[in-house]
């Protein structure tokens, strides 16, 4: 029987999805939302023939399944975003009575690792490091308080000032139900605002008590593994810069580098580290996907495992261009699907090599200067360079006009750069930016604004600590 | 005032020629469409009883992951231009199913009318919005019609690409008259949100309303 | 002329009675009442002999109607004549039995509930040529001949709250109740205090009311005649009826009529049979205490043989309560000589017995109330003497009680100062204390074995209520399909998968909290710690002890369907280790309704929370109420339980209610809504009648939410809402910090 993928996503993903399928010789199945129906994902397959379903939201399971019997689909494919990461979907996919494959981790896996606190207790117990604090849920003043002050103690006497520790609902995330605490009496009340707000918004009053890092990259390791235990990591990225929401906006591979600038630590041992305690983790759940596991590296080279990214990301492809297997460069999705239906990797970690640099931009219709705020309209004129070294990935189409729907982050564009080496990557990046044009209007008759300027003024800040 | 007179006898003029709506029922989701439970010509119901609590006439039936629903009539008219074909057949998300020609009840017509003839503060963008809780509270404390708005108090909170945007009165005071959404309703960009008019208009309205009322008696 | 035109009156009046008890047209009434309207028409134009000697011809005629009519009165006839608005009131008992009264808190209709009356009466007794007067309380209802304003003497909450208000003055000033009941039920709306809360109050305070109550029933409806029904000696009138529905309300059930539908008379009359609700019926199930005679077609407003009668028996009765706290002896003798005076009671008393009670007589009153509801309905069960003797016979019951005092007296003493310590160590055990989300355990560990400052470390575990280790899965969950949340249309819900829903969702939508109903297995498995449930009781059978035609088939039914004797599971469990006693009401049995079973399995799980110093939880799964085969054999469980559970939280115990799915009437009114600790499980609804029997009666409709659980919490009828998925952790903090002393780990 010839596999058929149903494609359970929209924008730029969607359409690597649908490219690596062909590329893999898979069948596949495009479902859209009615403010899509002008976008790339929807208008390409079509194009060629293949079906593409209207359903109600992209967050209908519902729907998804639906589309996916009636189009006799023997997988799905999340994309990032929306059904990735949840467990109960990567559940309900494989247990139904018509079990279909999840392009994606077991949905065990999903569950052990989408819980942030079950990830630090786990890596806590392999000595991998982790942010201090509690690993498990606080309930009660007394014991916050008592933890707070040892939290406290614990950053003066690393000279680290002035302590600051942060308070944060267990089942959170997002930026939601966050607050930092410089002194211990804040705590209890704080605590009880926390609380509070936990069990209204998440049904779960469990609280967690953390050291507050500051100055510190944001790093990420790219692994791979299968159902028979093979496990390969295809590198590091540097996700630093990002918007005041914490969304990225540009990231590099490698995640460090030496020969572009100075470091106060020892970084290609700190990659080192982080890799390994990655792959020991991986290796301890049986990890059998694409995933990412994200670390915060402080300015004294001190890295602490944050949490695991169980999906593709978005940036991706930077680790790919960086890397060679056997010397060709692979494709992570194409990967990620391949090992989804039961294939051998047909490589080994010494396989693997890495060459230069690549830069992803994310560009995006917002104000950077008020706060990112999304910005909504019509694109008039999209235009971007052409060259052996840039890719962009964009849904957007470039020949009529585009709506930018409202319901979702207004991405437009990826565009991927590579190098020989940063320097080299850095040089055609900015080109790249220079070169890109996109005019557009607001509902307003406004003209549409977007991240490039930004873009272009953080370009010299990657991969320093300033 | 936004119209005059003649302008305002025009429009109930046409509602008195056509006090008709037609609602194009479609499928809320994918799914079987099991069943028609209506013919053409058959009269639905919409939702009925003090608290609405009685469901309106069911139309068909869509059957999803083994989940048959009974979709019904939101709207009470006459059910025309059946997609018969549709009949045992999948069907993708918002399929226009049936229409129902709804007869214009005199709370539409006062609502329509209002639309025209008040000073319309419409959505911004295509979001959900949300009644300003003070305004809410007050509105719910003297009711509608007799809550009066100053220049820069908050009308309204607009859930935008996951922000939230406050809607604020420009322009000199005025009542608010009438509300035209629910909370949390999704309402497209340049649609109404709020019709306000000036405190001496109000007594004008009120008796325009008054004369809808005589005329269409419920 | 006059007197002959009062008589042709009174003979109209007669036949009209005669036709609203037979029906219309019994045995040619319709022919004599044509006769008498002619003669009416006619009165001017004939002599007045000859129309005395029609009459009195007619009258023969109606007195053999009347005679015959007597002789064959069905139940539905009773029920008639006790609804007739010829029929005496309380007003008329006041004005009639009593020397004088003040009527309390109304006034006509201005009134806070004039379905309700409070009074203070003197009524007088006749011992040789010297008159005594004694004082009491009269509170009951009035139905007021057809005024619109007595509601029919249908009870609003707040009348039963004024009622309740006169019980406390009658207890403070020390002076015994004669409580009238003329109720065809409570009016059951939910406003605050809410109907059946306030009656649930009623009987709580009632059970040990520290004076003498009489109570006489005319029209016993159910619950709303309970309100103001739990009293030392319990009269009826024979021609009133008392019984756990009505018989329209039997018939809308029985016949499973439509909303609007009227019953067949047949259909009345057989349900009006099968409830066994006449006073012969009650006395021979020992629901009430003796009968007082009514003339063969029942008494009327100006029968005022029938209201010495009645004084009679009210001095008698509340005589036999005050001499019964006194001496066995005195008591004997003063029953036998009334007994012997039944047939033709005399109108003076050959003694003069004070109503009062010292303060040893109020202890034996209330001793001897307790024994009297405990021991009614229940001779239906034939519990063989085995298990008559398991927990209660005497002995035993003293030695379990003095092996739990050594056991957890001494224990709570060695527990106290280490509460002690752990104020004097932080100085704020107290407000800790208060908030014990997690065992006091992991107080201790934390505060003793820890010293503050120390070098920091990622924290270790800490011990919290340990989640059970595997959930129980409703069989509801081995389904590939989805459902829709009944909030879809206003919540915007998704469709959800069943396996999710009913596995880790436990039932609840994701999306607005919805509650879905579960079956009452998941509870057991999923509530309490693991293989901890021991059940007891299990062979206490529910029956048909009214030989009600046709249950005994439903009844089989639902045992074979359950496998279970009756519709409540009492066992003994444990929660974080913390044991306690549950009784859990089952919607799969007969919707959880309560009969003799029931209410005997109840009370002996609350005894036995009591002796052992148990917490006691009441998790009612669904309750529809009292079971209405049973009769008033099932009413009565609403005193007898509710005795129980004031005699358990007297002693110090912690009683909890938690309400699931639906909780209506009688339980509600009664041993559950006494509680001072009422939860609801999100999603549920509770009660007193539902929406169809309220439009029926108050012919008002209901918004759709009026029963939900917010607005119980809204009305103040319960504590507080909880989480399904909370529900273990909610009780074991419920169990460390609500309640009363007098629990074995206090």
């Amino acid at each position: 029987m010839k596999e058929r993928v149903l494609v359970a996503n929209r924008g730029e993903i969607a359409l690597r999805i649908m490219e690596a399928c062909e590329r893999l010789g898979l069948d596949y199945v495009a479902v859209y939302t009615p403010g899509d129906e002008q976008s790339l994902h929807v208008r390409l397959p079509r194009a060629k023939g293949k079906p593409c379903y209207r359903i109600s939201s992209y967050r209908d399971a519902n729907d998804i399944l639906a589309v996916a019997d009636e189009a006799k689909c023997t997988a799905i494919h999340p994309g990032y975003g929306f059904f990735s990461e949840d467990f109960r979907f990567a559940r309900r996919v494989v247990k139904r009575n018509n079990p279909l494959i999840f392009i994606g981790p077991r949905w065990e896996v999903i569950r052990d690792l989408g819980h942030k606190l079950n990830v630090k207790k786990l890596a806590y117990d392999l000595n991998i490091p982790v942010i201090p604090g509690t690993i498990n849920p606080v309930y009660n003043e007394l014991e916050a308080e008592a933890k707070a002050e040892e939290l406290f103690l614990w950053q003066e006497e690393r000279g680290l000032e002035p302590p600051r520790i942060l308070i944060k609902a267990a089942a959170g995330g997002g930026g939601m139900g966050i607050e930092e605490v410089d002194e211990l009496d804040m705590v209890r009340p704080v605590f009880r605002r926390i609380r509070a707000y936990a069990k209204r918004l998440f049904g779960d009053d469990g609280v967690v008590i953390e050291v507050c890092i500051r100055d510190y990259h944001h790093l990420e390791v790219q692994l791979l593994g299968n159902q028979f235990g093979e496990l390969v990591h295809f590198g590091t990225r540097n996700c630093t810069i990002q918007s005041i929401g914490r969304q990225k906006r540009i990231e590099i591979a490698p995640g460090f580098d030496p020969n572009y600038t100075t470091y106060p630590f020892e970084a290609e041992r700190v990659l080192k580290d982080i890799i390994s305690h990655s792959l020991k983790l991986a290796a301890h759940v049986g990890y059998d996907s694409v995933g990412t596991w994200e670390w915060l590296v402080t300015r004294d080279g001190r890295a602490y495992l944050m949490e695991v990214n169980t999906r593709i990301q978005v940036e991706n492809e930077i680790s790919a261009r960086i890397s060679r297997i056997k010397g060709r460069e692979p494709n992570l999705i194409e990967e990620q699907i391949r090992v989804a239906f039961g294939e051998r990797l047909g490589y080994r970690q010494e396989d693997i090599t890495f060459e230069g640099t690549s830069i992803e931009f994310r560009l995006i219709a917002e104000d950077t200067k008020k706060g990112f705020k999304p910005l909504s309209g019509v694109i008039k004129r999209f235009h971007f360079p052409n060259y052996e070294w840039l890719r962009v990935r964009t849904h957007v189409p470039q020949d009529e006009p585009y709506r930018i729907p409202t319901e979702f982050d207004p991405n437009l564009a990826l565009g991927i750069v590579w190098g020989r080496d940063t320097f080299e990557a850095e040089r055609r990046g900015f080109k790249f930016l220079e070169e890109t044009v996109i005019e557009g209007q607001t509902a307003k008759g406004e003209p549409l604004r977007t991240n490039i300027d930004y873009l272009k003024e953080k370009l010299p800040e990657i991969l320093k600590f300033l | 005032m936004a119209l005059d007179n003649q302008k305002i006898n025009q429009l109930l003029q046409s509602f008195r020629a056509n006090p008709y709506r037609i609602f194009v029922v479609v499928t809320p989701h994918t799914g079987y469409l099991r069943e028609f439970l209506v013919k053409e010509g058959d009269e639905v119901k919409g939702p009925a009883g003090k608290w609405l609590e009685k469901p309106g006439s069911p139309l068909f039936v869509l059957e999803r992951e083994r989940n048959p629903k009974t979709i019904r009539a939101k709207a009470s008219g006459q059910v025309a231009k059946i997609n018969w074909e549709l009949q045992g057949r999948f069907v993708e998300a918002f399929t226009p199913v049936l229409e129902i020609k709804h007869t214009l009840t005199q709370k539409e017509i006062i609502a329509e009318l209002l639309r025209k003839i008040l000073h319309i503060v419409t959505a911004p963008e295509k979001a959900r919005y949300f009644l300003s809780p003070e305004l809410a509270q007050k509105i719910e404390k003297a009711g509608e019609g007799r809550v009066v708005v100053k220049p820069g108090d908050e009308l309204a909170i607009m859930s935008f690409m996951k922000r939230e945007t406050p809607i604020v009165h420009e322009g000199p005071p005025m009542v608010v008259f009438r509300v035209f959404f629910a909370r949390g309703q999704m309402v497209d960009q340049g649609e109404p949100l709020f019709g306000l008019c000036l405190e001496e208009e109000r007594p004008y309205v009120e008796k325009l309303i008054a004369r809808v009322k005589e005329e269409w008696p419920t | 002329m006059r007197e002959l035109q009062r008589y042709l009156h009174d003979l109209i009046d007669r036949v009209i009675y005669l036709q609203d008890i037979k029906g219309e047209n019994w045995q040619g009434c319709a022919l004599l009442l044509d006769e008498l309207q002619k003669l009416k028409e006619d009165f001017y134009q004939i002599s007045e002999a000859k129309c005395q000697e029609k009459l009195e011809s007619l009258e023969n005629r109606l007195k053999i109607l009347e005679d015959r009519a007597a002789a064959a009165l069905t139940p539905y006839e009773i029920v008639k004549i006790t609804r007739h608005p010829q029929r005496f009131t309380l007003l008329d008992i006041l004005e009639n039995v009593y020397d004088s009264y003040t009527e309390l808190g109304g006034e006509g209709d201005i009134n806070v509930d004039p379905a309700v009356i409070c009074a203070r009466a003197v009524i007088s007794r006749r011992v040789g040529d010297k008159v005594f007067l004694h004082q009491v309380i009269v509170i009951g209802h009035e139905k007021g001949h057809g005024e619109e304003f007595r509601n029919g003497g249908s009870a609003k909450p707040w009348g039963n709250e004024k009622a309740l208000r006169y019980m406390r003055v009658a207890e403070t000033e020390g002076i015994p109740i004669h409580f009238y009941i003329f109720t065809p039920g409570a009016y059951p709306i939910e406003d605050y205090p809410g109907a059946a809360q306030q009656i649930a109050r009623n009987l709580y305070f009632m059970s040990k009311l520290k004076v003498p109550t009489v109570a006489f029933i005319s029209e016993g409806g159910s619950g709303g005649a309970e309100a103001i029904g739990l009293a030392d000696i319990r009269l009826m009138a024979s021609r009133g009826y008392y019984s756990v529905i009505s018989p329209e309300g039997a018939a809308a059930i029985e016949g499973k009529l439509k909303e609007g539908e009227r019953p067949s008379r047949e259909l009345l009359e057989f349900c009006a049979r099968q409830l066994k609700i006449t006073a012969e019926d009650n006395l021979r199930l020992g629901t009430i205490d003796r009968i007082v005679p009514e003339p063969p077609l029942g008494a009327r407003r100006y029968d005022y043989q029938f209201f010495k009668r009645l004084r009679y028996e009210m001095i008698r009765a509340t005589d036999e309560v005050i001499l019964r706290t006194k001496s066995l002896k005195a008591f004997r003798s003063y029953a036998l000589k009334r007994k012997s005076e039944e047939e033709n009671p005399p109108d003076e008393f050959d003694i003069y017995v004070r109503w009062e009670l010292s303060e040893v007589e109020i202890e034996k009153l209330l001793d001897l109330r307790s024994k009297k509801y405990r021991a009614m309905s229940r001779h239906v069960l034939g519990l063989s003497k085995r298990c008559l003797k398991d927990y209660f016979e005497k002995t035993q019951d003293v030695g379990l009680r003095l092996y739990h005092d050594l056991r957890y007296g001494l224990l709570k003493q060695g527990q106290r100062v280490i509460q002690r310590m752990i104020e004097d160590l932080s100085g704020e055990g107290a407000a800790f204390l208060k908030q014990l989300t997690e065992p006091i355990k992991s107080a201790y560990d934390l505060l003793a074995s820890k010293p503050r400052r120390t070098r920091a470390k990622v924290v270790a575990e800490e011990t919290a209520l340990i989640d059970l280790p595997e959930l129980y899965v409703s069989p509801l969950a081995l389904e590939d399909r989805t459902v829709t949340c009944p909030n879809a249309e206003t919540h915007g819900c998704p469709d959800i998968w069943v396996p999710d829903l009913y596995g880790e969702f436990c039932g609840v939508c994701p999306n607005c909290g919805y509650h879905f109903p579960l079956e009452y297995q998941w509870y057991l498995s999923n509530i309490f710690d693991a293989k901890s449930v021991k059940e007891f009781n299990e062979d206490i059978e529910a029956g048909n002890p009214l030989g009600f035609e046709g249950y005994d088939k439903k009844l089989a039914l639902a045992k074979k369907r359950t496998g279970r004797n009756s519709g409540i599971i009492t066992f003994q469990a444990r929660i974080g280790g913390i044991s306690l006693i549950c009784a859990m009401l089952i919607a799969d049995f007969r919707q959880g309704t309560v009969g003799v079973a029931e209410g005997e399995k109840f009370i002996q799980a609350c005894d036995r929370a009591r002796i052992t110093k148990r917490p006691f939880l009441a998790f009612v799964h669904t309750t529809g109420g009292i079971r209405i085969h049973e009769g008033t054999l099932g009413v009565v469980q609403m005193p007898r339980c509710t005795m129980a559970v004031r005699e358990y939280i007297d002693a110090g115990g912690l009683y909890l209610v938690v309400y699931d799915n639906n909780s209506y009437a009688g339980p509600v009114a009664s041993f559950l809504g006494c509680s001072p600790y009422q939860f609801a499980i999100r999603s549920t609804r509770i009660g007193f009648a539902g929406p169809r029997v309220i439009r029926e009666t108050t012919g008002e409709d209901v918004p759709p939410d009026y029963h939900s659980a917010e607005n119980a919490l809204r009305r103040g009828h319960i504590q507080g809402i909880w989480d399904r998925r909370e529900l273990r952790k909610k009780l074991y903090e419920a169990f460390l910090s609500m309640g009363g002393k007098n629990l074995y780990y206090r």
